[in-house]
């Protein structure tokens, strides 16, 4: 009998090209760093079970899930607000998996796995807001946007979850976007494209940031 | 290849970089000009005067402005793939190595034979689309078209695809400036300095409006240094942004602009990575419109002649480009500003030859200046001009008081006025009101968070367009801390308004339509009285400069001749863009492979490594069928997929189906009301076909849904509706039925999901599923899904569902284990022949088994039309439920879905083809229906197919006519059952 | 046209689907061919304030009633379906 391996693969495997991209002239203005197989649940809360779905997040996860758009981070989990009544809980290496989570938050809230959904991505580096600002119609700047700040919103008609994360210690912001998974590759090279002006330094991590 | 000396270079002074000299050409003759010229002031230095032909006439013209107004001198520029017709030569930045040629000419510019259209000219007067070439109609396409195409028009598209780049991007500010003039740098000084996020945008590539050549003190310091001073200060505020080369264009809601950023327009091709052009969207709390104003042309006979320039354009030329438009001027005003142009002129070294002022009373030191400089002043108007394609040589001046004169000159400068810009303030169906003093419009309303400030607002002297524009700035920022506003004086302004002078020749009022004065007395004539109707029937301002010099000209003859005031006349509604954009900045990266974005399935790579042939479906691509070395054609792979599907196994990618989650307590009772049957009765770890349909009672979707617990159905639709399905839940979620307790989420990407298929399906499954799991017709009914583990570790979802009427299971795992799925699939079940299958051979096995698709759920057909209509619950209410109950809609002559099959075997069946009674003549008085979809079917060894016909499953085994007049086929089916394979469905349960 | 989420801020147009009026009420189980008849097809052509359904499904799913002047787009206000927020019903 045949043995079957299951590695999983990501859905940017095919395209990220890991090295430098776009103009060589200059010193690369964009950073992508793909993250790789994490753990993504979207959690909703129930009818009338909004003030339960809080007390069992806080217990959980040791702070408040985001009731507006936030991104929330501790060691071991980011909780981004995804739309009213809802978060998604970001996390690696199983501790907040599907399975314990449905039995912490199923008496007050509907769970839905999203951890092959999408692809997750990390924009940072000088150029950023410069490149994001060809993608998105958000106001980045850190007055309408700063640490914390997340958005369920849409890049090329195409549903993505934005959130900034905490600067990097040389002070470059840091903006992390959720993609879908089957549109990922598309979006990658839409990405690409923006940023090939600035040169670009691309990456993957199997790490949460 | 000699350059020209530059003749008409004056030794110093303008903005112009003599250290950088640039050669170009121009209809294949090298110039030389300098960085900081335009292609407009380059040909001037030059001594070039005649530069185009025009649209109708092909009357020489030259340059007449310095911007973005210019009518006449529109050139190709660059070559190949990268030319560009009606380019602006006043807007055009040289660069070294620029190519242009003339536009609208044959053979040549100097000499062109389509010149022998002004012989015609009677003919192509207001409106000759519409009087001329009426008969006959058939000439019409074959003779008048391409010749009036070939003698009128504009400049060449390139013909082949632009090799550059685009990009469109967003920016968002409290404060947006149009305009880098006195009143636009006074605005953002204001609001910059309050804190505010501004955006300032300059069209032109250097930044200061008319600052840089009308001058002046500001300050108490020259305008040059004090532009600098100033740029220096807004460069050091963080929250400023200046955007030169960068055009606004439209005024969107909610203050949204729209704007065109040339942001390589200035080099021969963009560098490496970067875009030609950027389209912006900007997002801003206020705007200040400082777009200043036009100057614009009075309508004499022969103002058309190269060497008549806007009097403003000549200091332009003179002061900020070092050249001479001409060598002795005369000027034809009737305003004051014109007189700065014989200070500069004067200035310069230049010749005045006169100045015809309309004005009687010039001032005293006008007259003295003239005495001193030995030119007469002359109180009259210019009735003529003598001249021709080499430029102006004299010109006919009427004197007040009937006397006439003569004028040797080699350029005339004219002045009428000066038009605000209202463009911007009336994109939102403004009016612009009309202002005495100045005898023009200026903007009365705006859009939201809009003002106009400076000359734009009417407001003329240097001094009012720093006190307004800095006012705005203050008050757009909405905060304190702004400083003091600059200081400068204010020039007197007066005006006598005179638009057209009466006279033998043709006069234009539109230079780049050649749309003449007597065109618009004909148009009034003719009762085109209204401006709109006057625009169309004329085709005033309906060219690429969108009428910037002649609009106003025009109606101002139209009052004139029908008797009625300018501001009764009024003026037609003003539309963006203020300059054309190219569609590709409009495009952006959205070309080619690009075009729009692109989903793949989680098998995608594995089966491009298999040769698949892949298809459009909406955004997805998905693998239509896999060929093998040695097949043929696309029926032959197609038909080997079928066979070994029903032979064997095979297995396709169905993950591009919706997938929703449905959670929540009274999920059921949620699905009892969007599907026409009932799913809250449904058992856990079991799958039912579902029906939806709209409100109308018409079929909106299908697709299975499984039960996974108590309160979590996994809901799928087709690939075409996965989106719009899930609006429509969330509609009736949030909007019809809000006392639910039911929660929705798209699972569509996190599943990859695979058909398998086929007798040996238990087999193969065998291998790869681990033992514990029963798959037998017992353990796994059909219709039954569940979770199972896998070999090796992984859990997957099993339905078991079949759309090819075969034993079948829909297999899933999380998305990632996608393409190890399908590579486990292949391993697993080579000692079966496993063969993978593309949508076709799906499409194939969903006909045979008479399964509806897209082309039968059309948007028209109700559940009963499918043979679904004994679905429908009568227990219960739901979507379309009373719609579908309507007389029409349950009428028994209703078309419905039949199976057709060709009387004679070896047929190919088309869809699209029309049902006809045999008895009948086909045609569509007997018209009964269509062939919706048709497939060889290797099972049957024939082609067959669906098709929906009225009463059609009352007249099973009768034979029709299948009519086909777009490919002209008529032929005879036979009318049968849709399930045309296992009708039992023996082997799906099996 | 941009709109005023009350969950995401405001918005670009291009995230949001138009759907329509928003005045008639789907009849009841028990509703008449007539009753939806009215409420699936009869429509006033409004010049003027509008109260329309909008889907912001480029941004956070949630249906919204939106008051807009037809004549001059302008949005006098936007609130969340009355499904939207359940979370907090009797809580």
């Amino acid at each position: 009998m045949a043995e079957f391996s299951w590695l999983p693969r990501s859905p940017l495997e095919h395209v990220l090209v890991v090295g430098a991209y776009g103009a060589r002239d200059v010193a690369p203005g964009i950073s992508l760093t793909e993250i790789r197989n994490f753990d993504l649940i979207q959690i909703m809360a129930r009818r009338g079970k909004g003030a339960e779905l809080a007390n069992a997040a806080k217990a959980r996860f040791g702070m408040a899930a985001p009731e507006v758009p936030k991104a929330v981070s501790a060691s071991d989990v980011t909780l981004i607000w995804s739309g009213p009544d809802q978060f998604l809980v970001l996390s690696k290496g199983g501790k907040h998996a599907m399975d314990i989570l449905s039995q912490a938050f199923s008496q007050f809230a509907s769970l839905s796995d999203q951890s092959h959904a999408r692809a997750l991505i990390s924009v940072s580096g000088m150029k950023a807001c410069a490149m994001l600002a060809k993608l998105s119609s958000l106001d980045l700047h850190p007055a309408s946007f700063p640490i914390g700040a997340a958005a369920a919103t849409s890049i090329d008609h195409t549903s993505v979850n934005l959130w900034r994360g905490s600067d990097l210690p040389d002070g470059q912001a840091v903006f992390n976007l959720l993609v879908f998974a089957t549109f990922a590759e598309s979006l990658w090279r839409t990405m690409l494209d923006a940023a090939a002006e600035y040169g670009v330094d691309i990456g993957y991590s199997e790490e949460l940031g | 290849m000699v350059s020209h000396a530059q003749t008409h270079r004056l030794a110093s002074g303008g903005l112009i970089d003599r250290s950088a000299p640039l050669n170009f050409r121009f209809d294949g003759k090298t110039f030389a000009g300098f960085q900081g010229d335009t292609l407009a002031s380059a040909l001037i230095a030059n001594g070039v005067k005649l530069v185009g032909r025009s649209f109708k006439y092909h009357r020489p013209r030259g340059i007449l402005t310095s911007g973005s107004e210019e009518p006449n001198a529109l050139v190709e520029l660059r070559t190949g793939a990268r030319r560009e017709p009606n380019t602006k030569a006043t807007t055009a930045e040289l660069y070294d190595g620029l190519e242009a040629a003339s536009q609208n000419r044959w053979p040549s510019l100097r000499h062109d034979l389509m010149a022998v259209n002004q012989l015609f000219s009677p003919i192509f007067v207001a409106g000759f689309y519409y009087k001329t070439f009426m008969w006959p109609a058939k000439f019409w396409e074959a003779i008048y078209e391409p010749a009036i195409r070939r003698a009128a028009g504009l400049g060449r598209a390139a013909g082949v695809a632009d090799p550059d780049h685009y990009d469109k991007a967003w920016a968002h500010c409290d404060v947006l400036i149009a305009g880098s003039g006195p009143a636009g740098l006074a605005a953002a000084l204001a609001s910059g300095r309050s804190g505010a996020r501004v955006i300032l945008c300059e069209e032109d590539f250097a930044l200061g409006g008319r600052l840089l050549a009308d001058g002046g003190t500001i300050d108490g310091m020259p305008a040059a240094e004090w532009i600098s001073r100033t740029l220096a200060e807004l460069a050091s505020l963080p929250n400023v942004r200046i955007m030169n080369r960068t055009t606004l264009f439209g005024v969107y809601d909610g203050g949204t602009y729209g704007a065109i950023e040339r942001v390589n327009d200035h080099l021969p091709s963009p560098p490496e990575h970067q875009v030609r052009q950027r389209l912006w969207r900007i997002v801003a709390k206020r705007s200040i419109v400082a777009a200043g104003a036009i100057e614009r042309p009075i309508v004499f006979a022969g103002n058309d002649t190269p060497g008549v320039m806007m009097a403003s354009a000549m200091r332009t030329y003179v002061e900020r480009y070092a050249v001479t438009p001409a060598k002795r001027i005369a000027l034809f005003i009737n305003n004051e500003d014109g007189w700065r142009t014989v200070e500069t002129a004067l200035g310069a070294g230049l010749q005045i030859a006169a100045v015809v002022d309309a004005r009687p009373d010039v001032s005293a030191a006008h007259r003295a200046l003239a005495a001193k400089a030995g030119f007469p002043v002359l109180n009259g108007f210019v009735s003529g001009v003598d001249g021709g394609k080499d430029g102006v040589r004299k010109i006919s001046v009427a004197l007040v008081g009937g006397a006439r004169a003569e004028v040797e000159a080699d350029g005339l400068g004219v002045s009428g006025g000066w038009n605000p810009a209202v463009g911007l303030t009336s994109y939102h169906r403004g009016r612009p009101k009309w202002q005495d003093d100045i005898s023009a419009f200026v903007p009365d309303s705006a859009p939201p968070g809009m003002v106009a400030a400076g000359a734009a607002n009417g407001a003329f002297g240097l001094g009012a367009c720093l006190r307004q524009g800095f006012a705005a700035g203050v008050a757009a920022a909405q905060t304190a801390g702004h400083g003091v506003p600059p200081v400068a004086d204010d020039e007197a302004f007066s005006l006598t308004p005179l638009w057209h002078v009466a006279g033998k020749g043709k006069a234009f009022v539109d230079y780049q339509h050649d749309v003449t004065a007597s065109d618009i007395e004909l148009a009034q004539r003719e009762g085109f009285e209204s401006v709109e109707h006057l625009k169309r029937y004329t085709t005033l301002g309906m060219a690429t400069d969108q009428g910037k010099t002649s609009n106003v000209a025009g109606l101002a003859i139209m009052a004139a001749v029908s008797g009625k005031s300018i501001p009764e006349t009024g003026t037609t509604i003003y539309r963006p863009p203020y300059v054309p954009v190219a569609i590709g900045a409009f495009a952006g990266h959205h070309r080619d492979e690009n075009f729009h974005a692109t989903r793949l399935t989680p098998s995608h790579h594995w089966a491009a490594e298999q040769g698949a042939v892949f298809v459009d479906t909406g955004l997805w691509k998905r693998a239509q069928w896999y060929p093998r070395a040695g097949e043929k054609d696309w029926l032959e792979s197609v038909t080997r997929e079928v066979k070994a599907v029903r032979g064997g196994v095979g297995f396709c990618d169905v993950s591009t189906l919706g997938k929703i989650d449905v959670h929540g307590p009274d999920a059921g009772a949620f699905l009892d009301r969007v599907y026409i049957n009932t799913f809250s009765s449904l058992a856990v770890g079991k799958a039912r076909y579902g029906l939806m349909l709209r409100e109308d009672g018409m079929v909106y979707d299908d697709g299975t849904t499984s039960r996974l617990a108590e309160d979590h159905y996994f809901l799928t639709t087709t690939t075409a509706k996965a989106g719009p399905v899930m609006q429509h839940l969330e509609f009736c979620r949030q909007v019809l039925f809000p006392e639910l307790d039911v929660q929705l989420t798209s699972v569509s990407d996190q599943w990859a999901q695979f058909s398998i298929a086929g007798p040996k399906t238990r087999d193969l499954l065998g291998e790869i599923v681990e033992p514990v799991a029963d798959l037998s017709n017992e353990g796994f009914p059909f219709m039954g899904a569940r979770e199972v583990p896998l070999r090796g570790g992984i859990m997957a979802r099993l339905f078991r569902i079949s759309f090819s009427g075969e034993m079948a299971f829909e297999i899933s795992v999380p998305a990632r284990y996608g393409d190890a799925l399908v590579r486990n699939l292949m391993l697993a079940g080579k000692q079966f022949g496993v063969t993978p299958y593309g949508t076709e051979a799906l499409g194939v096995m969903r006909i045979e088994k008479g399964h509806v698709a897209g082309p039968e759920l059309n948007g028209a057909t109700t559940a009963a039309d499918l043979g679904l209509g004994k679905m429908m619950s009568t227990k219960k209410d739901f979507i379309g439920r009373v719609m579908a109950g309507r007389e029409a809609l349950v009428a028994p002559d209703r078309q419905v879905v039949v199976g057709i099959k060709p009387t004679d075997k070896t047929r190919r069946l088309r869809s699209g083809a029309h049902i006809i009674p045999k008895a009948e003549i086909p045609g569509p008085d007997h018209d009964q229906g269509y062939v919706t979809s048709v497939c060889f079917s290797p099972t049957l060894d024939q082609w067959i197919g669906l098709a929906l016909v009225e009463r059609g499953r009352e007249r099973i085994g009768e034979i029709v006519h299948a009519h086909d007049p777009l490919r002209g086929e008529n032929y005879d089916v036979e009318l049968c059952n849709p399930v045309f394979y296992d009708p039992d469905g023996g082997r799906q349960r099996g | 046209m941009r709109i005023v989420c009350p969950f995401c801020g405001e918005r670009e147009l291009g995230e949001f689907t138009y759907l329509g009026d928003a005045k008639p009420v789907r009849p009841s189980a028990g509703g008449s061919e007539h009753d939806v008849f009215d409420y699936l097809y009869l429509r006033d052509n409004v010049a003027g304030a509008m109260s329309e359904h909008w889907y912001h499904g480029g941004g956070c799913r949630a249906w919204l009633k939106i008051t807009r002047n037809t004549l001059t787009h302008e949005i006098s206000s936007v609130e969340p379906a009355a499904g939207v927020g359940a979370a907090k019903v009797g809580g």
